[in-house]
């Protein structure tokens, strides 16, 4: 439930919204069945999908944004799948996460994926000992990278300055 | 058939047993895999959840490179598969998107124009060679070996950019033009948990446990993926979860593409073997060497 002693936000709801994927938000009648259907649901008190699009639509910013709350979501699109109302609330998760990162709240297997990607053009990279065992098996090093151009387009798109402003999350 | 072929990150690095089999498998059904020069990682859930430009702009660079190449695109990965897929379906309904995407891409003197598809193995197989070529091609068939598919939630879900329901039926009747028995299970629409290695190790791990429970419960011998993430955090799981809970699943976790090859008739390497934590012993020296 949301804090009420909590300065809401009656904003958030649009704010969310308005950010790409997070449109669904504005069509939740709050019947649970996303919760119902969340395999972390089942395992932790803390990530309920329905109370998390209550908090958004109650306005509930801070607590949202800048908490673990956004970084439970497996991505499997189960909720997605069973919303009656098409809420897309999976979608509206990658909504929250973006505005949740600009505000430098990154989970760090993220932030680290991140990283990998601006360095390497990949989230995952061959180690050496693969290098060479691929090499002996008459395969490629890998798939070639263009590196250079994913860090051009990176820098337009601006992820290298936004996984560097990484901030401390509360509880 | 001739495609252009997006192997991803994953399965090159850490998963080469996959790759192999997949280079012996399709070309033996007459399905060519060219080489995709200067790809990138795909852009999946997390690169999404950081951003959502860069996913658009990442995943249509990719999606450029089959386009310059004139040949659809296949995918092995769930998740490269998903990123690609969808983002190709938004692009191509949404000019204005593609536009923005477009302005980005001209830094690196790409354009996407949207003119090629893009697939999962698991489709070739099954609409371009059709089950009744596989069967033909089934030497060793797995007689009576009871295997519970796990498709993987990227390859079916969201529906309404997949064919509904129907990846899960695909799987389950390659798998039995092996000669297999599938069984359903409870949690087969599940997720393995992999999206939250790395992030939270002990819930991806408690995921996993749900589902080798449902598994374990109607008499599976052993697990069939086609996802590089489930094939990791199902076979490396039942460690941690013997570990943890000393709970034994003794559940093998195959790719579709080994099980389709050792079906065709041709052995796995020791090393391959060994990039498997749970031991497929059981399963290679029983059925398999008989036929």
């Amino acid at each position: 439930m949301a804090n009420l002693s909590e300065e809401l936000e009656p904003s958030f709801m649009h704010e969310v919204a308005n950010t790409p994927r997070g449109k669904g938000v504005l069509t939740c009648i709050q019947c649970g069945r996303c919760s119902s259907s969340c395999p972390i649901a089942r395992l932790v008190d803390e990530h309920n999908p329905r109370r998390l699009m209550e908090m958004i639509i109650l306005g509930s910013r801070d607590e949202v944004l800048h908490t673990k709350l956004p970084w439970y979501c497996l991505s499997c699109f189960t909720c997605l799948d069973r919303c009656p109302q098409g809420g897309d609330v999976a979608e509206v998760m990658f909504a929250i996460r973006n505005l949740a990162v600009k505000e430098g709240n990154v989970a760090d297997g993220f932030a680290a994926q991140g990283r990998s990607l601006v360095e390497t053009g990949r989230i995952v990279n061959p180690t050496m000992m693969m290098i060479k065992k691929r090499e002996k098996l008459g395969l490629s090093k890998g798939p070639s990278t263009a590196t250079e151009e994913v860090q051009k387009i990176l820098k337009k798109t601006a992820l290298d300055k936004l996984i560097a402003s990484k901030r401390t999350v509360k509880k | 058939m001739k495609y252009a072929m997006f192997w991803g990150c994953l399965i090159p690095a850490r998963e080469p047993n996959y790759e192999v089999s997949v280079r012996k498998v399709m070309p033996a059904f007459g399905i060519e895999l060219v080489e995709m020069e200067g790809t990138s990682c795909c852009a999946p859930f997390g690169i999404q959840s950081l951003d959502y430009t860069s996913w658009l702009a990442l995943a249509a660079r990719n999606l450029c490179i089959g386009e310059e190449m004139g040949l659809d695109i296949v995918t092995l990965c769930n998740d490269c598969y998903e990123s690609l897929l969808m983002v190709n379906k938004m692009l191509k309904a949404d000019p204005e998107l593609k536009n923005q995407v477009n302005e980005i891409l001209a830094e690196v003197g790409k354009e996407y124009k949207g003119k090629v598809d893009v697939k999962n193995m698991v489709d070739v197989l099954y609409d371009d060679v059709g089950i009744e070529k596989i069967k033909d091609a089934v030497k060793n068939p797995f007689t009576g070996l009871k295997v519970a598919t796990q498709p993987g939630c990227h390859l079916t879900k969201p529906r309404r950019i997949h064919f509904g329901e129907r990846e899960f039926d695909v799987l389950d009747e390659l798998v039995r033009a092996t000669g297999a028995e599938t069984i359903d299970y409870d949690r087969r629409q599940s997720c393995c948990g992999g999206p939250l290695r790395g992030i939270n190790d002990e819930l991806a791990r408690d995921v996993a446990r749900m589902k080798l429970i449902s598994m374990k419960n109607v008499g599976a011998e052993c697990i069939v993926t086609v996802c590089p993430f489930c094939f990791l955090e199902l076979d490396m799981s039942q460690l941690e979860i013997k570990r943890h809970f000393k709970e034994e699943y003794n559940l093998p976790v195959l790719h579709f593409a080994e099980l389709l090859r050792m079906a065709m008739g041709m052995k796995l390497d020791d090393w391959e073997i060994k990039l498997h934590r749970v031991p497929l012993n059981p399963l290679l020296e029983g059925r398999l060497q008989e036929g």
